[in-house]
């Protein structure tokens, strides 16, 4: 597996919290106070509830069920039940290798994470979830114009003057999450029908799934 | 003196959606516990006399009888709001949009309510087809707010909450019930929160409050 797409740091601010799959690796993804990110697997280490439901306290994510802290490190530093206890350093979330480049929060659960240089001149516009492999999305997003215009095919489309990309994260149960690249400095407008065009690209790939079905 | 009386089943939505612009306007009033499953007391005689179709909540003030949930939101926020920023009304345009909204969140009620008493209450509807529907539903709704994430805004309407984001919140909140899970829409997820975030937001089974706004909670 290599490192993929799991959001927009835009979506992630601080003191937040969300879930994300790579690959059918359940993720959750924080933002420490500090502005520190994180990506673990989704169990907390006591009793293997999902931390994604967790809150920040500070730079530490506290499970919702119990309540244990864990520190960036992944270091458990506090048990509601026995507060004057010094938690063993071998309670550890399992923590995946994580970066934020372009604009995008890139996870690894391999190995060492590290983004693709991406052609320049792109900045975020949204993420959506395609039920349809990679694949099928890539070829299917060529297929569909954007104001009339048809893109030549390649990894980064172009529609005369606007151009658009899609990295693309299998999510592991047939479904893709496409994080959408656009030309940067749109207006409102632009990115607004780019997004539409977003909602076209899905109907059109889950449309041909159907039929192939 | 309480100002109003809601006819109530805390499980639903919709009655949710009252007491919720109720609170957040900071407005006391009284309930009647309706025994909407399994009773079906919504359907009995008494409370068809006071709502003939047979819909929770109804709220009545006065000689007043509302049945519709939008309607009761309005009628809220015109009544007890003076600043007027939760029901706009003034500009045309602006108005027009919040009514806008609540035609939207009436087919969030219609579709992932559905899913949901399908999912909760093995309701007798076809599973998988109002499960597409809310699904689509969903995906219209994250659309329409990154739009208003491209915009640099928060709320569905303007710079402060209004009716329409009360009347939006509750069944996008309870997907979750019906299998729809809100990992794929980070607009969503966000504007969820920040419904959460209000000064006096109250709870329902399924949407809780935000531990991390809890005063003095260590854990
Ligand atoms: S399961 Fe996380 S603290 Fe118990």
């Amino acid at each position: 597996m290599s490192t993929l797409p799991v959001g927009l740091s835009r979506d992630l601010s601080a003191k937040r919290v969300m879930r994300a799959t790579v690959g059918g690796q359940d993720l959750v993804v924080w933002r420490a106070t500090n502005g520190e990110i994180s990506a673990w697997d989704n169990r907390c280490p006591h009793r293997g509830m999902a931390l994604s439901h967790g809150f920040v306290r500070g730079n530490t994510l506290a499970c919702l069920y119990h309540g244990w802290h864990y520190n960036g490190a992944g270091t458990c530093t506090y048990i509601p039940a026995h507060p004057d206890l010094d938690p063993p350093a071998t309670i550890r979330t399992n923590r995946f290798s994580v970066v934020e480049q372009d604009g995008v929060i890139w996870v690894r659960t391999d190995g060492e994470a590290q983004a693709p240089d991406l052609p320049g001149g792109l900045e975020p516009l949204r993420v959506f979830i395609v039920a349809a492999s990679a694949d099928q999305v890539q070829c299917g997003a060529a297929q569909v114009p954007y104001e009339g215009q048809m893109a030549d095919a390649g990894a980064v489309l172009h529609f005369g003057a606007v151009s658009v990309m899609l990295l693309l994260s299998p999510l592991g149960d047939g479904r893709t999450q496409v994080t959408t690249l656009a030309s940067a400095g749109l207006t409102v407008a632009q990115r607004s029908a780019l997004s539409r065009w977003c909602e076209a690209t899905r109907r059109h790939v889950e449309a041909q799934q159907e039929e192939a079905a | 003196m309480s100002s109003f009386t809601l006819y109530n089943y805390v499980l639903s939505g919709n009655c949710y959606k009252v007491r919720l612009m109720a609170a957040l306007l900071g407005v006391e009033y009284d309930t009647v516990a309706v025994d909407f499953y399994p009773g079906f007391e919504h359907r009995s005689e008494p409370m068809l006399a006071l709502n003939p179709s047979g819909t929770l909540p109804i709220l009545t003030a006065d000689d007043m009888v509302l049945t519709e949930t939008q309607a009761m939101l309005g009628w809220l926020a015109a009544k007890f709001d003076p600043t007027g920023r939760w029901y706009p009304a003034d500009d045309p345009v602006v108005s027009g949009e919040v009514l806008q909204w609540l035609g939207v969140a009436s087919r969030l009620t219609g579709s992932v309510g559905a899913a949901r008493l399908h999912a909760m209450l093995d309701w007798p509807v076809d599973g998988e087809a109002v499960r597409k529907d809310a699904l689509k539903e969903l995906q219209g709704f994250e659309l329409l707010l990154t739009d208003r994430v491209f915009a640099g805004q928060t709320w569905l309407v303007g710079d402060h909450p209004t009716i329409a984001d009360i009347a939006c919140f509750p069944y996008v909140a309870l997907s979750p019930d019906a299998g729809l899970e809100h990992d794929g829409f980070p607009a969503i997820r966000n504007w969820l929160y920040a419904v959460r975030s209000l000064p006096g937001f109250v709870t329902m089974p399924g949407i809780h409050q935000l531990h991390e706004l809890r005063e003095g909670a260590h854990g």
